[in-house]
């Protein structure tokens, strides 16, 4: 185990840093998730949200700085920190010429352990159970997305990490996915890392938050904490930490 | 800890395996396999009903040595390049061999036929039906976003690009145990499916200053030689598949990958042939394709190439692709 990662912390983000060329989009990203919290990471859109999820999953290698993942260090301990994750980065792509259950059973055999024995249940969790063996081409965004979520619940994982869930979504599906969200958390202890960039989304769903803006993270804390007890809302919180612009 | 090594590489190539056949990538490959090897049957079946109406074919003694005699005539001409002289010397060398072991070296029948085929389609057939399949294996992940789920999963990248090259192997080896399957079974509908034990005579070689030499050439069962043929198409097939399963972790469409891969094929076959006399062209791996050619001792575009050297680029330029592509697919950024 890495020191300072004992307890409920399951994931820490250490001073994340990312250069594309001469522009760096992400500078100095810190904060730490912990088990059975949902955790919102809020930034406008180019923020560098979505970088951050690459560094953090290992797609990406970062610049500058570290993430462990129940204590194993991404980059040199790759398998052993990514057991614990499960992810959607961007969009929910899969296999759109195989059916849900084909998507599940292929990265269910990349896991081994007997994750082919959590397809059903899994899938009847994101209410998925109906349509499982039509092909994903068929299947609406709203549909994908909670494949995308069963898929990354294959490994058991205690971190799930989510790129703007809601995006795209109605306001009914924003609402399923909140619900599914709050219950992953709150019944199976998993620490949720939700990005979004809709202030009013994360109010809802989060407990704690983290604002990101320009490649920084500017305040970390529970909502209580961040208004001040409700003195003032997130959204002026936001626009005093960012100097004016808005989300 | 999860299973071992084996059992997890065995899960990997199984879904690789799947990705392939899900596709159709395959069906496509055996679907134009069939119908090349159709239209090749079909006009040499034509060809030969045609000679036989002309009284001609029905001794090939005669025409061999026509041939031979029309070869050597036409070598001795001032106006044709000396790469290609070479060549015609050669082959009626190769031609009057024959007369004189009494072997027919163009007998029509099924297996004579697939045993020919191995190498024609060697050359510039079995590349490209290899890299259909290659092509995609990689790009195909990257341009509809599911590397990121692929590469987010507790296994190490070198481990998943280990599963797609395997898989390429797999198919690899299928498609040219389909070439030889079909290429005998269709070509048997035409001139028959017997004469596997049939004598042909390989082993010629080139002696120096480009001309024949007979010393090692020797009359084996056709059996044995299509197997050491295909034996030898399979190992060229796979070095395309090496090198094809590069271009596909360095482009992110599969089209620009086969688009690459077939231009490569093209040109390098046309240049081994305008531009036999250039040194550099036998270090191209285009120009060793033919293994099977090299083998047999037929005459070859580029002269003084062994088969040894030849198996050697091969493995050459599979062995620092299957490098690079390694290199490159585990220290890259997945962005996009
Ligand atoms: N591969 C890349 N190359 C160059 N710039 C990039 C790349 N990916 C993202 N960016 C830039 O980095 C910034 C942050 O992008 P991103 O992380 O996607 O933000 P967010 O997810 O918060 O909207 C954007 O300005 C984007 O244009
Ligand atoms: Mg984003």
């Amino acid at each position: 185990m890495e020191p300072g990662t004992g307890g409920d912390v399951v994931l820490v983000a250490e001073g994340l840093a990312k250069r594309y060329g001469d522009r760096e989009v992400v500078s100095d990203v810190s904060f730490r998730l912990r088990r059975g919290e949902v955790f919102g990471f809020l930034g406008p859109n180019g923020a560098g949200k979505t970088t951050t999820i690459r560094m953090l999953v290992g797609l990406v290698r970062p610049t500058r700085g570290r993430v462990l993942i129940e204590g194993f260090d991404v980059r040199r301990r790759f398998e052993d920190a990514l057991r614990h994750v499960g992810c959607i980065v961007e969009t929910p792509d899969l296999y759109r010429f195989l059916t849900g259950r084909e998507n599940l059973e292929h990265f269910a055999r990349m896991l081994g352990d007997g994750a082919e024995g959590r397809i059903d249940s899994l899938a009847a969790l994101v209410r998925m159970e109906g349509r499982l063996d039509e092909p994903v081409g068929t299947y609406s965004l709203g549909m994908r997305q909670r494949i995308g979520i069963a898929q990354a619940l294959l490994g058991d994982p205690t971190v799930l990490l989510l790129d703007e869930p809601a995006n795209g979504l109605d306001p009914a599906g924003i609402r399923e996915m909140r619900e599914l969200i709050r219950h992953l958390a709150e019944e199976r202890g998993l620490a949720v890392f939700v990005s979004s960039h809709l202030l009013s989304e994360v109010e809802r769903t989060c407990d704690r938050v983290a604002i990101v803006h320009r490649g920084k993270t500017l305040a970390e804390g529970s909502l209580d904490e961040l208004t001040g007890g409700g003195a003032r809302s997130l959204e002026e919180l936001f626009l005093e930490r960012t100097g004016g612009e808005t989300v | 800890m999860s299973a071992s090594f084996p059992a997890l590489l065995l899960r990997l190539v199984r879904n690789e395996t799947l990705k392939v056949l899900k596709r159709r990538r395959f069906r496509v490959v055996l679907a134009v396999l069939a119908a090349l090897l159709s239209l090749v049957v079909f006009a040499q079946a034509r060809q030969q009903a045609a000679a036989q109406r002309e009284g001609r074919g029905s001794d090939w003694r005669a025409s061999a040595e026509r041939r031979a005699t029309q070869m050597e005539r036409r070598a001795g001409s001032p106006r044709i390049p000396p790469a290609f002289a070479r060549y015609l010397k050669y082959e009626a060398g190769r031609l009057r061999y024959h007369l004189e072991k009494g072997i027919d070296p163009n007998a029509r029948t099924g297996p004579a036929f697939c045993l020919g085929f191995a190498g024609l389609g060697s050359v510039l057939f079995l590349p490209l039906l290899v890299a259909v399949v290659a092509s995609d294996l990689v790009s195909s992940e990257t341009s509809e976003g599911t590397m990121k789920l692929l590469l987010t999963r507790p296994v190490a990248r070198w481990k998943v690009l280990l599963g797609k090259l395997v898989a390429m192997g797999l198919f690899t080896t299928l498609t040219v145990a389909a070439s030889a399957a079909l290429s005998w079974g269709l070509a048997g509908f035409a001139f028959g499916w017997r004469g596997w034990g049939a004598p042909v005579l390989t082993g010629f070689q080139l002696g120096s200053g480009g001309s024949l030499d007979v010393s090692a050439a020797r009359a084996v069962p056709l059996w044995q030689d299509a197997i050491v043929s295909y034996g030898l198409a399979w190992y060229s097939a796979l070095a395309v598949g090496c090198v094809t399963v590069l271009l596909s972790v360095v482009f992110r469409s599969a089209a620009a990958a086969l688009g690459t891969m077939m231009a490569t094929l093209v040109s390098g076959t046309i240049l081994s042939r305008v531009a036999a006399d250039w040194e550099a062209a036998r270090w191209f791996f285009v120009t060793a394709l033919p293994l099977p050619d090299y083998y047999a001792g037929l005459p070859t575009p580029v002269p003084g190439m062994s088969l040894a050297f030849c198996a050697a680029i091969l493995a050459g330029w599979a062995a620092a692709a299957t490098a690079l592509a390694f290199v490159l697919f585990v220290r890259r950024d997945v962005t996009g």
